[in-house]
């Protein structure tokens, strides 16, 4: 294994289609740039793509991976920015259907399977027309067994998609896009749900195209698997296109560190004040395996902590907070320690009771009443505190809703005005006030500052760290390195589907996090 | 019962409703021995055309997924009855040549209509097909107030009769189920299916949704036209109140033949499974002299029973 300095410096950006002309590209983006809403997934993205070369795309969460492979499928058109293909500038691709014809095949990270069709058909899926078979049936048979039995051992043509294990349904997904016989090939994280057999056949596929001249984009979150078959390597940092490196010019650490860019160096979020001694453990996990083949998980929280949630997207941490918050596990159990007693947690509204209270990530479809005025969606955790004589009074309820006005800074009109009369930041402000009313002992927080503005991180951030100092134990899935780092007393960093490693405060710095969610060791 | 067996009974959506029709019908000749007269055969098949061809219409628009239902096909089927009595017959177009083609066409362009608008315009299927629903009952209405007799003696009454030796039902319920027996042997059902099943993968693999999703709903409207043809037959005459009887046996045909209400499985040959149950059920009760609320109420159990036991097999075939 390499073995580097401790910090390295960033290398300097080398874009080599600078230095050697660029031959036989088949795919060029330029400037491509992407919104949606406020958020902006690719700001400048450029890259080419060579005959017979397997082109690594990498970069941390939210850096514009899919919304690249969305584009170059057809299934997103980008605001700004060109794509050529075969030499030919085109504004976009206008659908799935126009990037397979100009020969771009693409399997994404979801697996996308029609479960009630065959294996056949799900391999063939829109390669007919209408009415119109192009490839004949015998053909269609051979080339399908031929093309999957590349992939696993017995392929089983005629069964059902959703009978398949998880490997052999996603090998049915890339199938379908070998059978296409694509120029280019993108796989989007297609690697992670395959298993190590049906994984080293696909190296060998991708070997076999590459010889005859076919171009693959390969994203995997995989350093080994990026090692072992890129060519090049384009790093991408917050939807830029930051780097283009050839096989061996970096090492692993030196694409970490372009990944994570040295962004100004944030101020102190937590005053050394407000850090907090850990108090009593209130709720720990006790062997929870989040799949079958999981390692189980032992994770004690005590009161007054922070703990961060790390890892990229997808790798169990969603799922584990959702655990914390009464979802069922695979196995094992999460048991809360009320007044000494212990208590298993079984569903969510265990976990009301027990004092767990969980501000989920998608604020539109799991936590706000889009209908409902800002008070009542304050309000609707803690109903029971505003009934006198067993009516509701609203002036209470304004009340108690004046306190987090000011402790969060919300900025709203009077206050039964629709919630969506507020900005997401506001609105997410009254969620997490909803839930601090209800003085929960633990506070799940499911990547809270998703898309808000840095004002509102700050004002969450001090509420937060206020709440710790009063002894709730709080757990915060995050997606920004520089709030695990600047905030948390330690981060579990999740990969896999499994708790990878645990960082203690010393611990934290940006190449030690992202050296964790990609490198192959443990830090 | 051997796993085997249960393995085939369970890939097939129609094995309950064979089973159950097959039982009705062995009921049915129990209870009145002349069922199955040879001179009753084509008028009781008469009789049960319009029920299987309703359920045969409204199936496709459940097959397509996203929500999708056709609650326009009875009223749809109710206007094509009242356009060829007071429209065609008596004129030159009276005839089968030149009527049968333009009532086909108006069919499936009502159905083509709905289907822009689910597909396209983003409606949601039970809105856009009720709101057309609510026009051509009203449309129905306008065109005869009062019911109006067709002229003795045209050639939908052998549609409801025999012709030469063939019931003419054979024909009507035949058209619609030959067609889908001809678009099986090109890969538009299996594009269904598979819009049905999950559209999201079908308009990655670069499959045309919107086209798959309206051609569905017009095909339905086509063969909705076809029972209007074979109800006119049936009642001789033009009626804005006739279809009333259809709307909901024609849903109920379709979940009790086996179809996926949420898309990706089933076909034409399973509701038409379903309405015979259906037929033979309210036949059975009918003979036995049961009361009419007794029948809705029959109805109402075998939906249920169906729709349990169809959902058991098919988690048993679907692994966890």
């Amino acid at each position: 294994m390499r073995d580097m300095a401790n910090e390295p410096a960033a290398p300097a950006p080398l874009t080599d289609s600078q230095v050697s002309p660029p031959a036989d590209v088949v795919l060029e983006v330029a400037g491509l740039a992407k919104s949606f809403g406020a958020t902006q997934a690719l700001s400048d993205c450029s890259l080419d793509l060579r005959r017979g070369e397997v082109h690594a795309i990498m970069g941390e969460n939210g850096s514009g991976k899919s919304t690249l492979v969305k584009i170059l499928s057809g299934v997103h058109r980008p605001d700004g920015g060109t794509v050529t293909v075969g030499g030919e500038k085109v504004p976009f691709l206008s659908s799935p259907r126009a990037a397979g014809t100009a020969g771009i095949a693409t399997v994404f990270q979801e697996i996308l399977a029609a479960g009630q069709q065959s294996v056949l058909e799900n391999i063939w899926l829109g390669s007919d027309g209408l009415l119109r078979r192009r490839i004949p049936k015998d053909e269609r048979m051979a080339r399908a067994r031929e093309t999957l039995g590349e992939l696993i051992d017995v392929p089983r043509l005629h069964v059902a998609a959703n009978e398949l294990a998880l490997s052999d349904r996603q090998a049915t997904c890339i199938a379908r896009a070998l059978v296409r016989d694509p120029k280019v090939l993108i796989l989007d994280e297609a690697t992670s749900a395959l298993d190590v057999a049906t994984r080293e056949r696909l190296f060998a596929v991708l070997e076999r195209l590459r010889a005859r001249g076919a171009s693959i984009l390969f994203i995997s979150h995989r350093m080994d698997e990026v090692e072992e078959i890129a060519d090049r390597v384009t790093v991408l940092r917050s939807g830029r296109s930051v780097a283009t490196l050839r096989r061996g010019e970096a090492t692993p650490r030196e694409l970490v560190a372009l990944m994570t860019g040295d962004e100004d160096a944030p101020a102190e979020m937590r005053s050394a004040a407000a850090k907090s001694s850990a108090g009593a453990p209130v709720v720990r996990a006790a062997g929870v395996r989040l799949h079958d083949e999981a390692e189980p998980i032992d994770v004690e929280i005590r009161a007054g902590e922070l703990v961060g949630i790390a890892g990229l997207e997808g790798h169990g941490q969603d799922e584990f907070l959702r655990v914390l918050a009464g979802a069922r596990p695979f196995a094992g159990a999460v048991v809360c320690a009320v007044d000494g007693a212990e208590r298993e947690v079984r569903s969510p509204g265990d976990a009301l009771a027990r004092g767990i209270a969980y501000v989920p990530r998608d604020r539109r479809a799991e936590s706000i009443f889009e209908s409902r005025s800002i008070l009542e969606n304050f309000q609707v955790a803690t109903v029971e505190a505003d009934r006198r004589h067993g009516l509701l009074r609203r002036a209470h309820a304004e009340r108690r809703f004046e306190r987090y006005v000011q402790t969060l800074k919300i900025v709203a009109g009077h206050r039964t005005n629709p919630i969506t009369s507020l900005s997401g930041g506001n609105q997410q402000k009254v969620v997490i006030a909803r839930w601090l009313a209800m003085s929960p002992r633990i506070l799940l927080l499911n990547d809270p500052t998703r898309g808000v503005d840095a004002g509102t991180k700050r004002d969450i951030y001090r509420v937060l760290t206020d709440a710790a100092a009063e002894g709730t134990a709080v757990v915060m899935l995050s997606t920004e390195l520089i709030e695990l780092i600047e905030l948390m007393d330690r981060v579990l960093v999740f990969r896999e589907g499994q708790l990878f490693c645990e960082l203690q405060r010393s611990e934290l710095t940006r190449t030690r996090l992202v050296e964790s969610y990609f490198g192959r060791t443990a830090a | 019962m051997s796993t085997r067996v249960l393995r085939i009974v369970t890939q097939r959506p129609s094995s309950f409703a064979v089973g159950l029709a097959v039982l009705l019908l062995v009921a049915n000749v129990i209870a009145q021995p002349d069922f199955i007269a040879p001179n009753q055969i084509a008028p009781t098949l008469g009789t049960m055309a319009p029920f299987v061809i309703v359920g045969m219409a409204s199936t496709l628009a459940f097959l397509s997924g996203g929500g999708g239902i056709d609650l326009s096909i009875a009223p749809l089927m109710g206007l094509t009855n009242i356009v060829l009595v007071t429209v065609f017959f008596g004129t030159s177009f009276g005839g089968p040549l030149l009527a049968v083609p333009i009532l086909l066409a108006l069919g499936a362009l009502v159905g083509a209509l709905n289907g822009v608008m689910v597909a396209r315009l983003r409606y949601p299927p039970v809105i856009a097909t009720l709101g057309t629903f609510f026009v051509l009952a009203g449309l129905d209405l306008r065109l005869v107030p009062n019911p109006v007799t067709a002229a003795g003696d045209n050639w939908t009454n052998h549609l409801a009769g025999s012709i030469g030796p063939v019931p003419g039902a054979v024909l009507t319920m035949g058209a619609p189920l030959l067609l889908w027996i001809g678009l099986r042997r090109t890969p538009y059902v299996q594009s269904l299916l598979a819009v049905g099943d999950h559209d999201a993968t079908a308009f990655s693999a670069g499959m045309d949704v919107n086209a798959v999703r309206i051609s569905a709903y017009a095909i339905g409207g086509l063969i909705a036209a076809v029972g209007g043809i074979a109800l006119t037959g049936l009642v001789r005459s033009a009626d804005a109140q006739v279809f009333n009887n259809y709307i909901l046996v024609a849903l109920a045909a379709v979940a009790l033949g086996g179809t996926n209400l949420a898309g990706g499985r089933g076909g034409l040959f399973p509701s038409m499974m379903g309405a015979t149950c259906i037929f033979l059920l309210e036949n059975l009760l009918t003979s036995l002299h049961a009361s009419a609320y007794f029948i809705e109420v029959a109805y109402g159990g075998v939906l249920f029973i169906a729709v349990l036991f169809g959902a058991r097999l098919f988690n048993r075939a679907a692994p966890a």
